[in-house]
């Protein structure tokens, strides 16, 4: 099996499935596996025309498959490529292949694609929003339409350039990751003191004059109790390992008790 | 106060079906509360609060994003229920929120439910593929977009048609101190969020850009789109000073890179 029966219809056709299906199947046990079958079904079909080598070659992409989406089409590319030019003997180098870059291409892509855009340009779009103003909305929708473009080209990056692609670029991909996060903690810098709202309700009175606990700690710098907060969630979640939904209902729990109590006011 | 129609209704329920197949699917409008907000805003004849609902709901959910087939709370359908509601029972935004947030925890239960019988369901689609019914296998993978989309339309057509009659009762027989620990509770989640993204991005490395972003919002009242451009040059200073080592690294090493 060396020629490849393959070509660029087929391979959006995959790109085109894959986004069908997506992360809708997200099973526990299989986890993505259900869409990257749904997806490539059709070029594999082509490659193994007989049912029984078809099956096997299915049956192989029955296995956990858990990646970013976006970039797992650059996976499911260069699976493809394998299989069309090895067929079922390149069964094991794609499993192989599989395996080994899950995680670093869901690391680059979660960092990127799910933290990094939603929380620029979710906060710009926000503050816009919060004024009336659909600009920052506008700019989003704009840098993600961009991102579609390219990930509409992902399944052949994947098949013609394959593993070189990714072990080139790989390198560089990281410094663009890293430098990814340096403007991503700058904006969250920013937005810890304005957006997080923590304000003390209480009053001591001395003689005559009422002093707000709130301006004391103003005088100490501004947006404490929102670091306070902040640093409080980081401890938990980074050392203790709570779990993020357990830290949202213990908020919510602080925030009530805060609230009958008068230690917090809005 | 139930100013919503049956159109309305219909109409919210597919948007909440469509968002679910954006957010499993098509991923464009995916963690985007403000898009889903002025949606909803436009059904309900009033955009200024959908985008007003979806903005406080995109600041509350900065962070909050399901990582790795992880379930967290769905803002995006949180923000089409409270916008919903806010304009319906005209009991005010806060009111809106609250609900909207408790329909958006409650799904989390559904999201676990659902990626459950998704398990049954890719098993049963092996099933087909080792029976040779190719079909089937094909058709019984698309059930689970169906599922997913269902996940949202339900909770939002019961929310949006019981949700105003029962927030409004609720509203009447609240305490004070819970619609005050209500706002506060808005205030402090966004905390939440921050926090997670602080856990994901490599923060004791690279602190420093962490406290540039603090002082120039905090002492000097930056905003947001001015600190993101600073955070752009600080990137950039760094991606083309390491580039500029990577290539010297590169000579070193020759041509190995063909296979």
């Amino acid at each position: 099996m060396s020629e490849q029966v393959l070509d660029k219809k087929d391979l959006r056709k995959v790109g085109h499935r894959w986004i069908q299906t997506c992360i809708a199947t997200y099973g526990y046990e299989l986890q993505l596996a259900p869409s990257v079958v749904y997806a490539l079904a059709p070029a594999l079909r082509k490659i193994y025309p007989n049912d029984e080598d078809y099956k096997k070659a299915l049956n192989n992409h029955f296995k956990y498959f858990n990646c970013m989406p976006w970039l797992a089409k650059i996976l499911l590319g260069a699976s493809l490529a394998i299989e069309d030019t090895q067929g079922l003997d390149g069964m094991n180098a794609v499993q192989d292949l599989k395996v080994g870059l899950i995680k670093p291409l869901s690391g680059i892509g979660d960092t990127i694609g799910w933290v990094m855009l939603p929380t620029i340009f979710g906060s710009i779009a926000a503050y816009m929003a919060l004024e009336g103003n659909m600009v920052g909305l506008g700019i989003w929708l704009a840098i993600n339409a961009i991102f579609w473009v390219i990930r509409l080209k992902l399944v052949e990056i994947g098949y013609f350039q394959g593993v070189r692609f990714i072990t080139q670029f790989g390198e560089k991909i990281n410094v663009f990751t890293e430098a990814a996060s340096i403007l991503g903690l700058t904006v969250v810098g920013c937005l810890i003191p304005s957006v997080v709202k923590l304000v003390c309700g209480l009053n001591f009175a001395s003689g005559d004059v009422i002093l707000s606990v709130q301006d004391q700690i103003d005088g100490v710098m501004p947006a404490l109790l929102p670091v306070a907060a902040v640093g409080i969630m980081y401890y938990l979640v980074k050392v203790k390992k709570v779990k993020m939904n357990h830290i949202i209902l213990g908020t919510l729990v602080v925030s009530m008790i805060g609230a009958a109590l008068g230690i917090f006011t809005v | 106060m139930n100013n919503i129609n049956l159109v309305q209704v219909i109409l919210l329920t597919i948007l909440a079906a469509l968002k679910a197949y954006d957010y499993h699917c098509t991923q464009v409008c995916i963690f985007n509360s403000v898009f889903w907000g002025a949606m909803a805003g436009l059904i309900m004849g009033d955009l200024q609060t959908g985008l007003y609902v979806g903005g406080t709901m995109q600041l509350m959910s900065l962070g909050v994003v399901g990582i790795g087939g992880s379930s967290a709370p769905d803002y995006p359908l949180a923000t089409i229920i409270a916008t919903a509601i806010s304009v319906s029972t005209g009991a005010g935004m806060d009111i809106g929120l609250t609900a909207g947030i408790a329909v958006g925890m409650l799904f989390v239960q559904l999201d676990i439910i659902a990626k459950l019988i998704n398990g049954a369901i890719g098993r049963k689609a092996q099933e087909y593929c080792d029976a040779g019914r190719f079909e089937a296998m094909d058709r019984i993978i698309l059930v689970s977009v169906v599922l997913m989309m269902l996940t949202s339309a339900i909770p939002t057509l019961i929310a949006v048609t019981l949700g105003s009659t029962v927030v409004t009762l609720i509203v009447d027989t609240l305490p004070g101190w819970f619609t005050i620990g209500l706002s506060v509770a808005g205030g402090l989640l966004p905390a939440v969020g921050l926090t997670m993204l602080m856990t994901y991005m490599p923060t004791s490395k690279y602190f420093a850009y962490l406290l540039i972003g603090f002082v120039l919002n905090a002492y000097l009242g930056v905003p947001v789109l001015g600190i993101a451009m600073i955070g752009i040059a600080c990137a950039l200073l760094f991606y083309q000073q390491r580039m500029k080592e990577m290539s010297s690294a590169a000579i070193m090493e020759g041509g190995l890179e063909d296979e």
